[in-house]
């Protein structure tokens, strides 16, 4: 054989494995439409970290699979989350993963539906996103997951009486009446103040609270800037509370990192202790993951992001292996999802619910996350009383 | 017929066949197109107050929100056809705009702010009739746009063709009432309100006129964005960016012509949308504030009258 044989040769044999590699690690585009910018846009960077590590993870354990990622900012914006949506699909992705706001959500999954493509959330918790006979959406967590965490922290602390301040957003209206609900047969006296969502001065509303409604705890169903008007207000009337408690998107790290003066000793859901601390070897792979790719902890909005998008990628190798993911297969294969993840076991019913989603309580205490509620799965004690000034 | 408006014709039937041809298989690209126009529609509206009544507004978010709840309501609670409500839904704009009419006896920026604050009284309504409006939740599932003898509305192409007849019949209107005896005695009124007046000019009543054709312009075109994006909450629909995309759009593309606000519109939006945002992908706006700023700081006439001129300088050139 002549050297200039013998190179085509090796040519031919390398360019013959590279094409046998290629074709065995198939490649599936994701869309990613999340608010970076505007008033979701902590929320949405924590979610979509947590998307980018799962992709990472996912393409690292997987030989024969490849997601990659095309993300657009929807700028909290209903419309631009439509065209986001549209553009996604124009490109040829396979499916939809992210959103934060139901208001936003809502569009934006009417407009995946229409385009058949699978939608994958956690950001939205409206009870009527479930309701709308869409066979494509699905979500990890629900509004009913948060009213378990908070009721139970409630009754842990033997808290009597609660006023619920709530922006009258539907997510958050949604959850403030089912608390209310939930909270009032077990003898726990509740008032609620409804605000405006375009509001920022709380101090009327603190008032009342402070002369009238004098209840032990104020509980706030509202978003990161509700949260800092309220918190601030409260900080000015100084009620006599025994502490201040809220849900998504406030017990995080980077809630601190802005507002420290405000933080110490709130209350909200979270998944987890920060900084995080895991037992399970998934939990301790991916907080290693997501450290190397952003210098930072993880914090709950991240792993929302990371199971969320996880489940999506697996459900799309299975539709993939089993040939259904090019004939509208992918959203039976989700359905069929029955996984413990790092945020419990998940499992969809036929609306697309994971209807095993509970939540549990975390507490800023000295720039950590403490899981203060359910006890069982307290990393540390309460302060409780415990308020910001 | 003047070459002028022959040119409008042709660009206009070019328009009806090209970008439909050119974008139809591209749901994004024609759903950018079509939100260029729902800004064109509003921004046309504001430059017809502003140059033919001579009223700055910044609320005019107040009639887009108007339209858009009204269309909604009309076609989810009573039933009404869409295509129906949406101009019923600009009659109720103009019922609202009745309202302003205190207002018009205020001129310059207290007019302006004026007319801001009825845009947050009415978003304020929205939020609180929650037995109608579904308060802040907001009202999902709006009706789309019909199939009209097998032609499907609701399609992005059928939006587009929606939209641009509108804008169309719109750009007329205000062609028309401009060339009108009205639109001279408005014009006039620019120069002095106090000397018009004196020649028996109602100056009242025709500033009146032209925040009722504003306000409906405005209010038809927020009720077809409601049937096209099929949701609204009071934060959207009475966005400030409702009142101030279109004023950045028709300054950008020349107020004081007639088809520069549309035409600024449209460039704008895309050019955010698909240069700008492309280029930076988060804080994009970042560009297109810049370039405004030179826009408005170099050519403060708008984009139109910075072509025709340059157009006439290369004709002078190839002449001598």
């Amino acid at each position: 054989m002549t050297p200039l044989r013998l190179m085509a040769a090796t040519f031919a044999v390398a360019a013959t494995v590279g094409a046998g590699g290629t074709a065995a690690a198939e490649e599936f585009t994701v869309g990613v439409q999340i608010p970076l910018t505007g008033a979701m846009a902590r929320s949405g960077t924590g979610m979509s970290e947590g998307i980018q590590t799962a992709a990472e993870l996912f393409n690292k354990s997987n030989a024969k699979h490849k997601i990659k990622l095309v993300t657009i900012d929807d700028e909290s914006n209903p419309a631009k989350a439509v065209a986001a949506v549209e553009k996604l699909a124009s490109q040829g992705v396979v499916a939809l993963v992210g959103g934060f706001g139901s208001n936003i959500i809502g569009p934006a999954s009417d407009a995946a539906s229409k385009l058949n493509l699978v939608y994958m959330t956690a950001g939205g918790v409206d009870n009527d996103l479930t309701k709308r006979g869409h066979k494509n959406f699905f979500r990890i967590n629900n509004t009913q997951g948060y009213e378990r965490a908070v009721t139970q922290l409630f009754e842990e602390q033997g808290v009597k009486s609660v006023s619920i301040v709530y922006s009258t957003k539907e997510a958050t209206a949604d959850l403030a009446k089912d608390l209310q609900k939930s909270l009032a047969p077990k003898g726990i006296k509740v008032t609620l103040h409804p605000f405006d969502p375009a509001i920022t001065d709380f101090k009327p509303i603190i008032n009342k609270i402070k002369l009238q409604d004098k209840s032990e705890v104020i509980f706030m169903s509202a978003y990161e800037n509700d949260y800092v008007g309220i918190i601030r207000a409260a900080k000015v009337l100084k009620p006599e509370i025994k502490a201040i408690v809220g849900v998504w998107s406030l017990a995080t790290s980077k809630m601190w990192k802005d507002f420290p003066d405000l933080m110490p000793n709130i209350t909200g859901t979270s998944l987890l202790p920060y900084p995080v601390d895991y037992k399970q070897p998934e939990g301790k792979l991916f907080n290693d993951t997501y450290r190397k790719m952003f210098n930072k902890d993880v914090d709950y909005l991240a792993q929302f992001g990371y199971v969320k998008a996880t489940l999506l990628f697996e459900a799309i190798a299975r539709a993939a292996d089993g040939g259904s993911l090019k004939k509208g297969g992918l959203a039976d294969e989700l359905r069929k999802t029955n996984k413990e993840t790092l945020i419990g076991r998940v499992q969809f019913d036929a609306s697309g619910d994971n209807l095993n989603f509970r939540h549990r309580m975390g507490q800023h205490q000295d720039g950590k996350i403490v899981i203060v509620s359910p006890k069982s799965e307290a990393t540390g004690p309460i302060v409780w009383p415990g308020l910001p000034w | 017929m003047n070459a002028m408006r022959r040119t409008a014709f042709a660009l206009l039937a070019v328009l009806y066949v090209a970008v439909p041809a050119a974008l139809g298989s591209n749901n994004y690209l024609m759903g950018l197109v079509v939100s260029s126009l729902i800004v064109a529609g509003v921004a046309v509206a504001w430059a017809l107050l502003g140059n033919l009544g001579g009223m700055v507004s910044f609320g005019h978010a107040a009639f887009f929100g108007v339209g858009g709840y009204a269309s909604a309501l009309l076609t989810m609670k009573l039933g009404i056809p869409v295509l129906l409500a949406i101009p019923l839904a600009g009659l109720v704009a103009v019922l609202f705009s009745v309202a302003m009419l205190p207002a018009l006896r205020l001129s310059g920026p207290y007019f302006a702010l004026a007319i801001l604050a009825y845009a947050q009284i009415f978003r304020i309504l929205a939020t609180e009739m929650e037995f109608l409006t579904h308060g802040s939740g907001g009202i999902s599932q709006i009706p789309v746009l019909p199939t009209i003898a097998g032609f499907d509305l609701s399609s992005r192409t059928g939006q587009f063709l929606l939209l641009l007849t509108l804008l169309a019949a719109f750009l007329a209107a205000y062609d028309a009432i401009r060339r009108s005896h009205y639109g001279i005695a408005l014009r006039a009124m620019h120069d002095s309100e106090d000397a018009t007046r004196v020649v028996g000019v109602n100056s009242v009543l025709l500033k009146s006129w032209m925040l009722f054709v504003s306000a409906f312009m405005t209010g038809v075109i927020g009720a077809v964005n409601a049937h096209v994006i099929n949701f609204l909450e009071p934060d959207y629909a009475f966005s400030g960016i409702w009142s101030v995309l279109p004023i950045v759009a028709a300054i950008f593309g020349g107020y004081r012509t007639v088809t520069g606000p549309a035409i600024g519109a449209v460039v704008i939006y895309l050019v955010d949308q698909l240069v700008f945002k492309a280029l930076v992908s988060t804080g994009h706006q970042i560009i297109l504030g810049s370039v405004l700023a030179l826009m408005i700081l170099f050519a403060p006439d708008g984009l139109l009258p910075l072509l025709r001129n340059a157009l006439r300088r290369m004709r002078g050139a190839s002449h001598a």
